[in-house]
């Protein structure tokens, strides 16, 4: 059987990396967005970063089964993981899904596998929302929940107390996206933001070398 | 033949702070280290986020913890608060600390969640994988667990001498001792 040529399909050829530089996923981040110097990006399905998200440091978007979207002003807290491999360890075009305002707070982990979480949901410290799950809009996993594979959370439900689910019936949803937005504005004059970091170099110009002047 | 001493796993400061080198800390400017403190490797701590993080005197910060002040909206505006840790506080593996403050003598076991601005007194046991709400007060010679944490119940008298982290202190470190 003849090898298979061209087997990396999905990264565009583009997105290859250099010889020497770390090979990052084809990275399409909204000039917005902050993306910390000291986060981890890996995997080859794309990544994408919505307008005024931030990226922790050493927070890890892992796009190794499959494609990552991080919405509008989504704040990934240090040592999260986004699109971590699952235990199926399957791999699928859509891996992880964060609608807007979503907060991954430190040590928290997304699987990929098709899994979505909702508009201003919060995903607690040290938290594990499994391959394929569906969290609704505007929840809240407290800290250390496990939210199994493929398992659906509906909207506005808290999680707490080892699996214990309550509906919040606060109608704070607008109030929190507001303090969300002035939080960005603060880390924004914190972290520095390196998304060239994790972008192809882009090609080199070759520069016209101009024959140094001749003295006459 | 190198003069040059091995280097070591910890750096040593004259002030006998142990320092992995593994270790993260972010923003290191804000943060201070009262002195006798361990900080183990893949521990993280944010100082980089506008404000203190204060760590008081032989304090024990195990692998993989985490420490991140807290904050929240402040007359409008976003603000992080400093996150202070009086004397002899043992962070356990893998906990997440994001506390106002810390009293002396708590031992904080392995996997807790901190919340934000939780106020924790002096010599507290919180016990393994309890989850402490935000803005919690826990008094002082209080055990804590659960989750989300209850007060379980009190330090018994005469307890007081386990919360002493010296002999731990001299335990870690490029030239350890054995445990007595």
């Amino acid at each position: 059987m003849a090898p298979r040529k061209n087997q990396r399909r999905l990264a565009p050829l583009g997105c290859l990396p250099a010889p020497g530089r770390p090979a990052h996923p084809p990275l399409e981040a909204s000039s917005s967005a902050l993306l910390a110097e000291s986060a981890q990006l890996v995997g080859t399905f794309p990544v994408t970063l919505c307008s005024e998200s931030v990226i922790h440091p050493r927070a890890r978007i892992d796009a190794q089964a499959g494609a990552v979207h991080v919405g509008k002003r989504c704040i990934v807290h240090e040592r999260a993981v986004v699109g971590a491999v699952g235990a199926s360890g399957r791999v699928v075009a859509m891996g992880v899904t964060l609608g807007d305002y979503v907060t991954v707070e430190t040590g928290a982990t997304v699987e990929a596998g098709d899994t979505a979480v909702g508009e201003g949901t919060t995903v607690g410290a040290g938290s594990v929302v499994g391959a394929g799950a569906n969290v609704g809009k505007n929840c809240t996993l407290t800290a250390y929940t496990v939210i199994k594979a493929g398992e659906v959370v509906p909207d506005y439900t808290v999680v707490y107390s080892n699996g214990l689910r309550r509906i919040d019936r606060r109608g704070v949803e607008v109030l929190k996206q507001k303090a969300q937005a002035r939080q960005i504005d603060v880390l924004r004059r914190l972290i520095p933001s390196k998304p060239e970091k994790f972008m192809p170099a882009p090609p080199k110009v070759k520069q016209q070398q101009q024959p140094p002047p001749q003295a006459s | 033949m190198s003069r040059r001493p091995p280097r070591g796993e910890y750096i040593e400061t004259d002030t006998g702070n142990k320092v992995a080198r593994k270790a993260t800390l972010v923003g290191t400017q804000n943060i201070m280290l009262g002195g006798k403190t361990v900080i183990q490797p893949e521990v993280m701590i944010r100082g980089d986020l506008n404000t203190a993080v204060s760590i008081g005197r032989y304090c024990f910060l195990s692998r993989g913890c985490c420490l991140r002040p807290p904050g929240r909206m402040y007359k409008g505006a976003f603000t992080y608060m400093p996150l202070r840790m009086v004397d002899h506080v043992f962070v356990g593996p893998g906990s997440i600390v994001q506390a106002a403050s810390i009293g002396s003598h708590v031992h904080i076991g392995a996997r807790v969640a901190i919340g934000e601005f939780a106020i924790i007194k002096d010599y507290v046991r919180i016990l393994d994988g309890t989850v402490v709400p935000p803005n919690m007060v826990i008094p002082s010679f209080s055990i804590v667990a659960g989750q989300p944490a209850r007060i379980i119940g009190e330090v018994p008298e005469g307890g007081h001498d386990a919360f002493e982290l010296r002999d731990l202190y001299k335990t870690v470190g490029n030239n350890p001792q054995p445990a007595v």
